[in-house]
C-alpha cells in the first residue's frame, strides 16, 4: 500500500469517532520512518488536498479534509 | 454618527496614555468616508462593530469571541487564527473575523515604504486594526474573513516578498534584539542569526510537525532585552571570555561626575554623588571588582558577566573581545507544568555565519523531541521529564559544573550498565563461595 | 462590494504560488548611519527620559526619540507615524519588544524638532497620540495580550486595563526617578500567549469557575474525544446525560482538577469557561529576565484575585501604583523590584504595602511548591 494510502486509511477508519488527530499519532503507522518522513508523507497530502489542518493557534492538528463536526461549527465550507 | 453608543469604552478616552479607542474610532471615521474610494473587501464598518461587540464584553464582563481552527492558507499550518464572533447577527462586522500573523524583520527596522505598503492591503482586505506587534514578535492582522485570506497572502508574498509567522505545533517566528545594529552592548549579530535560521527553517515553521510550539530567541547580551531565557524553547544569549575592557581614564570621569552614571537611567532623582564602591563594586554580585581611588580592576576569573558595571558606566567599560553566545533550552510559561526558565546547555559557543554549529544543535534537539516528546509537550518539559542528562546525551554535550547552580543533593544516581565495570550480570556462585546463605 | 481578485485561483491553489519566503532581510531597512556603524557602536547616553544618543566609533551619532503607544492600533495610526518618519527620519521607524515606537534621527536639530511636533498632536478623545519616555529607571510600555477584543479563553480585557494602568502610572513612563526599570505585563488568561511570568509586574487573568456544559450541544459542535484530549490536568471526560428524557453523549469535568485553561472551549464550543463573577486579575511581582546583578527570576502572587472592574479597573490601577510607590520609597538605586522583595524578606514586603497575606498566596501546585515553604527559624515579625 502507498505510504498515502495508509495515512488516509488510518483516518477513515478512525472517522466515527474523532476526524483530527496530532502529528504524533500518525508515527506509529511508519514504524521505520523518522519523524522528518512522516511528515514528507502528510505534506503531500495536504497538497493534494486530501489532509487538511486544524489550529488550536497553540497547536495544530491534521484531519481528512471537510471531516469532523469543526467545519460544520465554524461555518466554514 | 457612531453606529454604536459606547458608554463604557468611551471612558477609555481620557487620561494621557494612548487610546485604542479613540484609534479605532478614528479608523471607523476613516474607512466610513472612504477618502480613496476603496471597493472594502470585509465589511466597511468592521471598526465599528469590533468597538460595539467589545462595548458588550464591557457590560457583560465576559468575552465574545469564539475560537476557529480550520482557515488558513493553503499547505500552511499556522500563520492564520481562526475568530468568530458569538453575536454575528448583531455585529456582522466582526462575524467572521480572523488574524493574520505576518512575519517581522528581526529587529523590527521598517522603511515607511513598507508599513505603507502593508497598510494598504489591510486597507482593502481587512479592518484596518492590527498589533505592532504580537507578543512573539509578529505583525498582527486583527479581522479579516476567509476569503480574503489568499489574497492577503498572496499580496504579501507576490507584491511584498514577505512571508506569514506561525503559530501551531511549530517553529514560532524567531525574534532577535536589535543587536548590533545600535547597541554597543551585543556580543553578536543578532539579527543575521534570526534572519538566517527564519529562512533555513521555513518548513518547520509553516508546517507543523512538533509536540508543541518551539521558539527562538536572540539576545545580544545579558541584559536580555528579548527576554530569550524566559520566553524561548532555545535561547541565544550573548556572552564574551575574556576582559571586560577598561578605560581608566573614563572610569576617573565617571568617580568625578563628568559622566552621568547608568547612561543617565537615573537622572529623574537625586540620587547623591555618584559612588563607585557602592554602586558598582559593592553591587558586583561575585565582588570581583576593585576600585583603589586611581585604577578599577577586575578579576575576570571571577566574573560572570552580568552587565552590571558596564550598564552603569558604558563608556568606561566595554563587553570583551572573545564573544560569542551561551545557549539556555527549555524557557516557557507557566501552563501545564508551571513556568521554566531555560536551563543553561552550552556555556560558549561562536555565533558565525552559516551558523552549521548551533543549527546542529537545534536539530539534535529537535529530532529528540519529535521521537519523545509527548502531545502539547514544550521541550522544557521532555527535559524535565526524561532528564538533562538526556538532553546532554542527544546533544552530544559533555556535563560541566556550569550547567548546575549545585550538584545533586540526593545519592540517587541512575549509572548505566557499562559505565561500572563488569556489568550488571554477576555470578551468584561466585558470590557464594565468599559468603554463605 | 466586489471581490477584487489578486490572481489566486482557489481551483487551481498552487499555481504561481509563493511560499517559504521567510521575511525580508533586517538590512534593507537600515537607516544609512546605522548600516554604516553596524557592530561599532561605543556608548550611549539618554538625554532626557525617551529620548537616547548612540555614539559610534566614527564618532558618528544616532539621536533616538522612544514613544508610548497601545500596541493595538490602526493603519491610520501608522500612516501617521510614516508621515512623522518621512518628515524627520528619512522614512526609518522601529518598534521595540516592549510595543514602543522609536524614531531615529540623524542629527540633534530633527530630533528637537520632532520631540516638539510629537508632543502636539493628540487623539480626539484627548490622549496623547506618542508619549515620549519609556527609558531607563522608568515603566516602560507594557506587554499584553488580546483580551476582549479579539480572545475566545480571557479572563479580563487587555487593551482597556493596560490602558487604565499606563494612565495610572503615566509620570513614571516620562520620568526616571524609580530605583531601577519596572517591568509592568499582562496575560488575559493563564495560558499568558504574553508570557509575563518575568515581570516586575504581572497582571494575569484567572478564571475561577471550571467551564458550564452546553449538554444539548455538546456532540452536535463538538467530537468529544478531542474536548478530553485537549484538557492538560485530565479532568475532561466523556459521559452520557439525560436529556429531556433522551441519553445523549457529552462530558463531564471533574471540577477540582480543572485549572481554568479554556483548552477545552477551545476545542468544544459547548464548553464555554468565561464568567463576569468568576473571573478577574491576579497581581504577580518580582521577576525580572535580566542577568543584571542577580540572576533572572519569576514573579510572584502577591493578590490572588481583583475583580474586573471596567471601564476603567479601580482596585487593579489603585493596587498597581500603590506598589510601585512603596517600592519606590524603599528599595536602593539599582535595585529591580524583586531584588528588593527578597533583601527585605517577603513578610516585610507584606506589611509594607499592608497587602493582605491569605492562603491563596501559599503555593500548592504539585511538587515544586515545597520549595517556597520556609524551612528556618529565620525569619521577620
Amino acid at each position: 500500500m502507498a505510504d498515502e494510502d495508509v495515512v488516509l486509511d488510518f483516518l477513515k477508519g478512525k472517522s466515527a469517532a474523532k476526524s483530527k488527530f496530532y502529528f504524533k499519532d500518525f508515527l506509529p503507522l511508519f514504524p521505520d520512518k523518522g519523524p522528518r518522513d512522516v511528515k514528507k508523507i502528510l505534506t503531500k497530502l495536504v497538497n493534494a488536498e486530501k489532509l487538511e489542518f486544524w489550529s488550536s493557534g497553540s497547536t495544530t492538528m491534521y484531519g481528512l479534509k471537510g471531516a469532523g463536526k469543526q467545519s460544520q461549527a465554524e461555518g466554514e465550507e | 454618527m457612531a453606529k454604536f453608543q459606547t458608554p463604557l469604552l468611551d471612558q477609555l478616552e481620557s487620561g494621557p496614555w494612548p487610546s485604542f479607542v479613540s484609534d479605532i474610532k478614528q479608523e471607523a471615521a476613516a474607512r466610513a468616508k472612504n477618502p480613496k474610494g476603496l471597493d472594502y473587501q470585509i465589511p466597511v464598518d468592521a471598526p465599528e462593530d469590533l468597538l460595539g461587540i467589545v462595548e458588550l464584553s464591557y457590560r457583560d464582563k465576559e468575552t465574545h469571541w469564539k475560537h476557529g481552527g480550520i482557515v488558513g492558507v493553503f499547505g500552511y499550518g499556522g500563520g492564520v487564527i481562526g475568530r468568530y464572533c458569538d453575536r454575528p447577527e448583531e455585529y456582522p462586522g466582526v462575524a467572521h473575523f480572523h488574524t493574520i500573523r505576518v512575519n517581522q524583520p528581526a529587529g523590527k527596522y521598517y522603511t515607511t515604504d513598507f508599513l505603507r505598503q502593508l497598510c494598504d492591503i489591510w486597507d482593502l482586505r481587512g479592518s484596518g486594526i492590527l498589533n505592532m506587534h504580537g507578543s512573539t514578535g509578529d505583525i498582527v492582522f486583527l479581522g479579516t474573513q476567509t476569503p480574503q485570506l489568499e489574497e492577503i497572502f498572496w499580496e504579501l508574498t507576490h507584491k511584498m516578498n514577505n512571508d506569514l509567522g506561525g503559530s501551531g505545533s511549530n517553529l514560532r517566528t524567531p525574534a532577535a534584539c536589535l543587536g548590533q545594529s545600535r547597541c554597543e552592548f551585543a556580543c553578536y549579530n543578532t539579527q543575521d542569526i534570526c534572519y538566517q535560521l527564519t529562512q533555513d527553517y521555513q518548513d518547520e515553521l509553516h508546517r507543523p510537525a512538533f509536540p508543541y510550539k518551539f521558539k527562538f530567541k536572540f539576545d545580544g547580551c545579558p541584559n536580555g532585552c528579548v527576554c530569550a531565557m524566559a520566553r524561548s524553547d532555545f535561547a541565544v544569549i550573548g556572552t564574551w571570555k575574556d576582559d571586560i575592557k577598561i578605560d581608566q581614564e573614563k572610569v576617573k570621569a565617571y568617580v568625578a561626575g563628568e559622566f552621568k552614571p547608568n547612561a543617565g537611567a537615573h537622572a529623574g532623582r537625586d540620587w547623591g554623588k555618584f559612588d563607585i564602591q557602592k554602586e558598582v563594586v559593592d553591587l558586583c554580585p561575585t565582588h570581583c571588582m576593585n576600585w583603589d581611588g586611581n585604577k578599577l580592576s577586575i578579576k575576570t576569573a571571577d566574573c560572570v558577566r552580568c552587565m552590571h558595571c558596564i550598564n552603569t558606566m558604558p563608556r568606561a567599560l566595554h563587553i570583551g573581545d572573545e564573544r560569542g553566545a551561551s545557549i539556555l533550552v527549555g524557557a516557557k510559561a507557566p501552563v501545564v507544568e508551571g513556568a521554566q526558565m531555560g536551563s543553561l546547555l552550552i556555556p560558549f559557543i561562536e555565533v558565525k555565519p552559516p551558523y552549521d554549529e548551533i543549527k546542529e544543535v537545534i536539530e539534535k534537539i529537535w529530532d529528540w523531541w519529535m521521537e519523545e516528546g509527548k502531545n502539547r509537550e514544550r521541550v522544557g518539559e521532555t527535559m524535565k521529564r526524561l532528564s538533562f542528562q538526556t538532553l546532554l546525551e542527544v546533544t552530544e554535550v559533555p556535563a560541566q559544573p556550569q550547567q548546575v547552580r549545585a550538584p545533586r543533593a540526593n545519592p540517587f544516581i541512575f549509572f548505566k550498565e557499562d559505565e561500572v565495570p563488569g556489568g550488571w550480570t554477576r555470578d551468584i556462585t561466585e558470590f557464594r563461595k565468599r559468603h554463605q546463605r | 462590494m466586489a471581490f477584487i481578485s489578486t490572481g489566486y485561483n482557489p481551483q487551481k491553489p498552487m499555481e504561481g504560488r509563493i511560499s517559504d519566503i521567510g521575511p525580508r532581510k533586517y538590512d534593507e531597512f537600515l537607516p544609512e548611519v546605522i548600516k554604516k556603524n553596524f557592530g561599532k557602536w561605543v556608548y550611549h547616553e539618554i538625554l532626557r527620559p525617551g529620548v537616547l544618543v548612540h555614539v559610534a566609533e566614527s564618532g558618528d551619532k544616532i539621536y533616538t526619540v522612544r514613544v508610548g503607544g497601545a500596541r493595538t492600533m490602526t493603519i491610520t495610526h501608522v500612516r501617521e507615524i510614516c508621515d512623522i518618519a518621512d518628515k524627520y527620519c528619512g522614512g526609518h521607524v522601529r518598534w521595540t519588544t516592549r510595543s514602543n515606537i522609536e524614531f531615529l534621527c540623524a542629527d540633534e536639530a530633527s530630533m528637537e524638532k520632532l520631540c516638539e511636533d510629537l508632543k502636539t498632536r493628540k487623539f480626539d478623545g484627548g490622549s496623547c497620540k506618542f508619549p515620549i519616555g519609556g527609558t531607563g529607571a522608568g515603566v516602560s510600555n507594557m506587554i499584553h495580550t488580546q483580551g476582549w477584543l479579539h480572545c475566545h479563553t480571557p479572563a479580563t480585557d487587555s487593551s482597556g486595563p493596560v490602558k487604565c494602568v499606563m494612565d495610572t502610572l503615566f509620570d513614571e513612563f516620562t520620568n526616571m526617578r524609580l530605583p531601577a526599570p519596572v517591568r509592568v505585563s499582562l496575560a488575559c488568561c493563564i495560558n499568558m500567549c504574553g508570557a509575563v511570568h518575568c515581570s516586575d509586574i504581572g497582571l494575569v487573568g484567572i478564571h475561577r469557575k471550571p467551564p458550564m456544559i452546553d449538554h444539548q450541544w455538546a456532540d452536535q459542535l463538538c467530537e468529544i474525544p478531542l474536548a478530553v484530549a485537549a484538557c492538560p490536568t485530565a479532568a475532561v471526560r466523556p459521559t452520557k446525560v439525560e436529556l429531556n428524557g433522551e441519553k445523549v453523549n457529552s462530558v463531564a469535568v471533574k471540577q477540582d482538577r480543572c485549572m481554568y485553561c479554556g483548552n477545552c472551549y477551545t476545542m468544544c464550543q459547548a464548553m464555554p469557561i468565561a464568567d463576569s463573577e468568576g473571573d478577574g486579575i491576579a497581581i504577580m511581582v518580582g521577576g525580572k529576565v535580566s542577568n543584571r546583578i542577580s540572576m533572572p527570576k519569576f514573579s510572584k502572587v502577591v493578590v490572588s484575585y481583583i475583580p474586573n472592574e471596567p471601564p476603567r479597573w479601580p482596585t487593579l490601577t489603585k493596587t498597581v501604583k500603590h506598589i510601585v510607590e512603596v517600592y519606590a520609597a524603599n528599595a536602593n538605586k539599582y535595585e529591580r523590584l524583586g531584588d528588593w522583595c527578597e533583601r527585605i524578606g517577603w513578610e516585610s514586603f507584606f506589611k509594607l504595602t499592608g497587602l493582605e497575606f491569605t492562603h491563596h498566596l501559599i503555593d500548592d501546585f504539585r511538587e515544586a511548591s515545597y520549595n517556597t515553604w520556609r524551612q528556618s527559624t529565620q525569619f521577620k515579625f
